[in-house]
Formats: structure tokens, sequence, C-alpha cells
């Protein structure tokens, strides 16, 4: 007697659980504009890459009679995978069996999803779609129940410690509610689709239920809702771009924090100098500029890959290249509020400095910061409270660090710039000070403006002679940045530091003292 | 013909205004500036068409998100 009926039961299972929902659940997922999580996964990974990991778990389904009908496949898909021939863990809910609410089995993988990639030390790619907990229960109809045991160890340490360990990534393909949303957050990066994916914490039901109020699932957690509240960094118009710019977000960062970040060979000159650096900044403050324009004339070309956008806008942050090494690129956007820190800003450029410190991806930072955000509605929201965390961060930071001040540096805010032993440059048009001149003259010399005759005149001659008293060059002659230079020159001598911290970089592996927290 | 809010991304005050009801404007043009945290702040429109309405004159005060100008496509 061999195991051959054993082994033709096994083999029908497998096939079992591929066929998903069933043509008909299939069938709906495609109706509704979105992939399946198989799909999902073949669209990410590297062809034919994709090794599962417990394919034939399920969970054996009754009617409402109680009567045993058969087995569902487990509604979470696992597996290891490639992106760019390196390795990853990926997995999803399958949303065509019991709307990716879990069943036991599911819940039990998408769990082991985490703990596999922080064993594994490779990067996690969750693609979510689905509901979290139902009152229904996890498929468990008899006996059991109650809870898991005391001492077992909280579900959600192992999602604290992943994001401590490997880049964690996640990507919503259609609803998701409850606990992968809560995925969702605890994420580096995360994109959802512009038109068919939401992310709430409580549906329509719900809301209405507690709150009286009818909204749609698009209303309350569409994507024009999270890439304005940060809870998603990145929107793209279908889940193919989605899942292409997961494949780019890594392809800057380690496998985990036990390795260096994956430098490439660059086919851009690190001695080029743009001509137009010259006169990008206006010699009359109060103008502005394109700054994102300045970012990508200095960084490889088309290296750029900048994160929540539209959150926190007067803060740019995101990834490039220079001379092949990845970096964390930092830079104010002057034509949101000067480049204020607005508590939205301050909160997105902590989480970044965070994970840069965290996979030791060195930093480039290019200053204009007027300081925080001011009046009643920045009180209110207590944005010195986030800034300070932001300050925190970065001088607490641990990696290569360099500080570029372009344009204004200004209160307590330029301190977030600045990481212990940052390689500091200025370019020739910045201005710096406890206050931008403007309030400041209006603050420090407010009895001398109100006594004048004309004190509207009398203000701006004293700005106008205090402006003329500034000069770039005191502050290299005392040394208080490493050097000024002529803005041309900025890519030439960054991608001259980044041969510097080579060996650092080497030296710089394993986690670090304070890691990211959603 | 489709129409388009163009929303203020500051809260700030109109400095000055550029286009005027009834212009043909591209993708691009400045359809005002915007003053905030002692920035100039130029509106761009995000595409091309007849400017309808201006929902803002000289030195009003404008929130974040607040629709500003309307763009008949």
């Amino acid at each position: 007697m061999s195991w051959a009926a054993e082994v033709e039961e096994l083999r029908r299972r497998r096939k079992l659980a591929k066929l998903q929902g069933g043509e008909d659940g299939v069938a709906k997922q495609h109706a509704r504009g979105r992939l399946t999580i198989r799909e999902r996964i073949d669209t990410l990974l590297d062809p034919g890459s994709f090794q599962e990991q417990g394919l034939a778990t399920a969970v054996p389904d009754y009617d409402d009679n109680d009567k045993f009908v058969g087995f569902v496949p487990a509604n979470y898909v696992l597996g290891f995978g490639r992106i760019d021939n390196r390795r990853v863990v990926v997995g999803g809910e399958d949303f065509t069996l019991k709307g990716g609410s879990p069943n036991s089995a599911g819940l039990r993988k998408s769990i082991y999803a985490e703990h596999l990639a922080v064993q594994y030390k490779i990067p996690l790619v969750r693609m979510l779609e689905g509901g979290g907990g139902s009152v229904k229960g996890s498929g468990k109809r008899r006996g059991g129940g109650g809870g898991d045991s005391v001492f077992s160890e909280p579900r959600f340490k192992i999602i604290s410690d992943a994001l401590g360990e490997v880049p964690v990534v996640s990507m919503a393909g259609g609803a998701v509610a409850g606990f992968p949303a809560g995925r969702m957050a605890a994420s580096h990066f995360s994109v959802m689709t512009k038109y068919t994916a939401q992310i709430l914490i409580g549906g329509p039901k719900l809301v209405e239920r507690a709150l009286g109020v009818s909204l749609t699932k698009d209303e309350l957690g569409g994507a024009h809702i999270h890439t304005k509240s940060g809870l998603v960094d990145n929107v793209a118009d279908d889940e193919a771009t989605a899942l292409a710019q997961c494949r780019t977000f890594l392809s800057y960062l380690p496998a985990s924090v036990y390795e260096r970040t994956p430098r490439i060979e660059s086919n851009d000159d690190p001695t080029r100098m743009e001509e137009e650096l010259l006169s990008i900044i206006p010699r009359d403050s109060n103008e502005g500029f394109d700054v994102r324009q300045m970012v990508s004339m200095i960084m490889d070309k088309d290296s750029f890959f900048e994160m929540g956008a539209e959150y926190g806008a007067s803060q740019i942050v995101g990834l490039a290249r220079l001379a092949g090494q990845p970096v964390g690129v930092m830079a104010n956007d002057c034509r949101v509020y000067a480049g204020a820190m607005t508590a939205e800003a301050a909160q997105k450029y902590r989480r970044f400095v965070e994970m840069c410190d965290t996979f030791h991806v060195p930093v480039v930072n290019f200053i204009d910061q007027p300081g925080f955000m001011i009046g009643p509605e920045a009180e209110r929201k207590g944005t010195i409270r986030y800034g300070m965390a932001a300050v925190a961060a970065a001088a607490q930071a641990t990696i290569p660090w360099a500080s570029i001040q372009i344009h204004k540096g200004f209160g307590v805010a330029t301190a977030a710039h600045y990481a212990p032993n940052a390689y500091v440059l200025a370019w020739p048009s910045v201005e710096t000070g406890a206050l931008p001149l403007e309030g400041g003259v209006a603050v420090a010399y407010h009895r001398e403006i109100e006594s004048a005759e004309d004190p509207i005149a009398k203000r701006a001659e004293i700005e106008e002679r205090l402006r003329d008293a500034r000069s770039p060059f005191p502050r290299a002659e005392s040394f208080s940045v490493h050097e000024l230079i002529d803005p041309r020159e900025t890519r030439p001598i960054l991608c001259n530091w980044i041969e510097w911290i080579q060996p650092q970089l080497d030296t710089l592996v394993g986690p670090v003292k304070f890691g990211m927290r959603p | 013909m489709a129409s388009v809010n163009v929303e203020s991304e500051v809260t700030g005050k109109v400095w000055k205004i550029e286009a005027s009801i009834g212009d043909n404007v591209d993708e691009g043009d400045v359809l005002m500036i915007l003053e905030s945290m002692k920035m100039e702040i130029p509106v761009e429109s995000p595409v091309s068409g007849t400017v309808t309405e201006l929902r803002v004159r000289k030195d009003d005060s404008v929130d974040e998100d607040q629709v500003i100008v309307v763009i008949e496509q």
C-alpha cells in the first residue's frame, strides 16, 4: 500500500485552492475593475518567481443548518517571490472568498506573512483588499471561541517589529477596512488605486449606525481623502501602476536593516553642472520657484521618486540616487505656505527621517525653511509638538546627512534639517536667523515703527537696511558652514560626498535604537 | 463642456488677479497670485479652457481647498 490516495487528495485540494471564489467570484471581481490576488501577485513579481506557502490551507465550511458542505480555501494567499531578482514575501486577501474578511486559516496566513519577512530578512509586500473581523466569527462554529490564550504574543507585535527590520509596502486595490486598514498605515510605503480602492476604519453601514451620517465608501475613504489625510503615500490610476510603484520604492532599499542600500551603476555624469541653478532662486525673496525642478537637476536623471506629494505639501520627501547611491531627499516647497512646517508636514518629515535612519539611507536635505506654520489653525493643531518630533528624529539620526541651505532657514523648525555631523553647504541665496526679516522687524523695532510719522515707510526702511547688511560670506568665514558654493557645483560636490560616506555605510547595518512607528 | 474647479492650495490673501472672465487659457497659465506667509504663490490653470467664474477679488482672504476660479474645458 502506497500513499497514492492521500497524494491524489492533496492534488485535488491544491487545485481547489487555486479556484479561489470560483468562476463567479472571479468574474465579479473583474467586473468591479479589480484584479484577483493571484493576478496581483503575478503582476508584481518577476515572471514565474512565485513560490506559494500553505497552498492547501483551508477551512471546513458549514451551511446555515451546520451541515458540512466542503472546504473553502484560506482567503489569504502568501509566498515568496522575486522583484528585479531580489527576494520578497508577498501576501494578500482573496476578495473572491467571503469578501476578504478573514477566515481562521486566512488570518493565520496573514499574520505569518509578517513573521516570514522578519525571519528571512526580506521585504514584505501586502496587496490588501478586505474587511476586518466579522461578528459571525472566523468560521469557528463549534467549540473553541473565547479568544487566544492570555500568554500568546499580541497579534500586532510582529507588525510593529517588521517596521524596524524589513521594508514593508502596502497596496490597496479595493475596499480595505478594519485590521487591514491598520496594516495599510503600518507601512514604509503605501499606494492605493484612484478609482477602485477605499480605506476605511469602519464602512458606510457602521458609520450610519453610529453617527447617522450616510456616506459612500468613496466619500468616506477614497483616494481624494487619504492622499490628503496622509494615510497613503501615493495614488495610481490602476493596479498595475500601483504595483509598479511598489517595485520602484523597493529598488532604493536594502532587503533588511542588516544589509546595505543597493548602489547601482549610474550613467549620469557625477560632474554634470546645470547652468539654470545659478538663477533658479529669485533675488526677490517673496517670489517662489520650482524646487522639484531643482531637485531633479541635481539628482541622477529620472531617479527622484516622490512620496506623499499631496499631504503636508510644504515639505517634499522622496527617494532618489546620486552617483547610483540611493538617498533620501527632502526639500521645502516655498509655493505652499512658503515651505513652512505645518503639523502635517512635520509628521511626514518625522516618518521619512525615521525610515531613512532605519534602513541607513543617507539623506540630502535642501533647506528653505521659514519656520513652523503660524496662526490660529496651526496653534489649534498643536503644530509645535509634531514639529519637535521632527526635530528629535533628525537630532537622533545616525545616517550620513548633507544639508544644503538654499533659500531661508528661520526659527526652531530649521533645527529639524540637521542631523549630528551633517555636511553643511550653503548657496549665496540663503537668509537665516531667528525670525524672517519681515515679521522679525515688526517685533524687534515695534516702538521705533509705531512712533514714526509714516510707520509703513519706517518698517520698510529698517527691513531694507538689515537686508543690505546680510551677506552670505561671514558664514563661510566663521566656518558655520563647510562650504559656501556655486549652486551649479551642488551635484559634483554631493556626488563626491557620496564616495566619502561609503565606508561609513559599510558599518551602518543592523537595527537602530529608534525605528519607525506608523 | 466640463467645468473644472480651481482650488487654493493654501490659506492666504488674493494679491493679484491675472485672468479675466472669458479669457482662453492654456494649462499652466497663471490665473492669479496669492500671498501667504510672505510668499507670492501663483495659481496655475490645471487645464486648457475658458475662464467662466472668478470667485474672489483682490485682497480677499482664501482658505485651503476653497474654489477660487472655474474653467470650462
